[in-house]
């Protein structure tokens, strides 16, 4: 074996397992976040009781100012960090849950209801986004226990092929295939977001025609 | 193999390994800024919607604050980072999107927008710098997904050497020198902006000075 050659396995070495380090970390991150948002969000009645016992205004406006901005900004970290699903490569190569590229989809659904709507004031899209969180929540955790952390405790049969089955680099045909469809979902929904901000020009609400006025 | 040849390798791994490996990490961590330089762009309306409904100025204006420095850095954090993407040698070698150069040009033309045009007074300018953005993504997400992340779909073999930078490098490295000189263009436009924009505000103050110990004077 020539220096080179030492030298390029070395670097193939570090730049691969770098690169799964990197992922696997993201993945063992993401269960974390969807707790805390799942958590955040669910925690929205407690928040305004204990807003309503503030005396001063002050207080009761930065806590609800840190509360909604920690949670959104949960949710952003938790459809960013989940950009994995997408790549055909990682899903093939690494242990993810198998629907969490639609659990992504589901939590870029809550950001659109966010923009598009009022959840923090009207109860259908409030509604909305519980259904969506709970969808994405169950997506997510369901292959994530019953796939990614049961796969080598399972026993033999049918419980093993299920597990084996809910594990992206065990079963690469539907993982490559959900993630095509999440992409399919994150660019549609991204092209309506994309299309409102257009349309109202980045202000808070579409403006009332003055047309005939 | 000697024991010097192996302390050479190592070293040599460490140097090259470490260049490539921060190589990397910037190109997975890019995706992550892009998508959320555009979610703070496009969630305006949200974070607008919010604002209204803060009783207290204070509050309003920590939040509205918050905002815009997180939103604008992004951008910014996100050009400065792609800038591997003008890299000859990065674009040649490294497995990179094609269009990425024309997504950081888009970057830059939003920037420019947003630094010429008051954006969140001026509804055109929000609109054209969201299209900018948009447009951008767009051309990266595209080849990094369908293209870098997808080797190991052969049926994506073809898209995949086309819109590769080391794989169709003389293409990828004409797209490069071609947003490069879009990019010293915008940059240059930008330059003579902020010149003639400061000499006209420094001469009304000069005049503001002159004029005020004559009025004091009379």
């Amino acid at each position: 074996m020539s220096v080179d050659q030492l030298t390029h396995a070395i670097v193939s070495g570090i730049n691969s397992g770098a690169e799964q380090f990197l992922e696997g970390t993201l993945a063992a991150i993401l269960p974390v976040i969807w707790l805390a948002l799942l958590g955040l969000e669910l925690g929205r009645p407690y928040i305004l009781q204990m807003i309503e016992r503030f005396t001063l205004r002050l207080g009761a406006d930065l806590l609800w100012l840190i509360y909604v901005g920690l949670r959104d900004f949960l949710v952003i970290s938790g459809v960013v960090m989940s950009f994995m699903f997408l790549f055909p490569d990682v899903v093939t190569a690494d242990q993810l849950p198998l629907f969490g590229g639609l659990a992504a989809s589901a939590l870029f659904g809550v950001l659109l209801v966010k923009l598009m709507g009022d959840p923090d004031h009207n109860l259908t899209h409030y509604r909305i986004v519980m259904a969506l969180l709970v969808a994405g929540g169950l997506l997510y955790f369901v292959p994530y226990v019953l796939g990614v952390q049961f796969n080598s405790a399972a026993p033999a049969g049918a419980f093993a092929t299920i597990s084996s089955f809910l594990v992206t680099s065990s079963n690469p045909n539907w993982a490559v295939g959900i993630g095509y469809v999440s992409t399919a979902l994150f660019a549609i929904m991204g092209a309506i977001a994309a299309g409102y901000t257009l349309i109202t020009g980045g202000r808070a609400e579409v403006p009332e025609s003055t047309s005939g006025q | 193999m000697k024991p010097e040849a192996v302390t050479q390798a190592i070293t040599n791994s460490f140097v090259q390994g470490g260049s490539q490996w921060l190589i990397s990490t910037i190109v997975a961590f890019l995706p992550v800024l892009w998508t959320m330089a555009l979610m703070f762009h496009l969630g305006r309306p949200y974070v607008l919607r919010t604002l209204r409904r803060i009783g207290l100025r204070l509050g309003a204006d920590v939040w509205w604050m918050s905002y815009l420095l997180i939103r604008d850095a992004l951008l910014l954090i996100t050009f400065a980072l792609g800038w591997i993407f003008f890299n000859p040698n990065t674009v040649f070698n490294q497995a990179l999107p094609i269009t990425a150069p024309i997504a950081e040009l888009c970057l830059l033309l939003a920037l420019a927008v947003k630094l010429s045009r008051r954006v969140d007074d001026d509804v055109n300018a929000y609109r054209l710098s969201t299209v900018f953005l948009v447009l951008g993504a767009t051309l990266y997400y595209g080849p990094l997904v369908f293209a870098v992340e997808a080797t190991s779909q052969t049926y994506l073999a073809g898209f995949g050497a086309a819109f590769t930078s080391n794989a169709n490098p003389t293409a990828a490295l004409w797209i490069m020198w071609l947003s490069l000189l879009g990019v010293a263009l915008v940059t240059g436009w930008l330059f003579v902006q902020a010149v003639r924009s400061a000499s006209r505000s420094m001469a009304r103050r000069l005049a503001q000075r002159e004029t005020k110990p004559a009025s004091a004077g009379r």
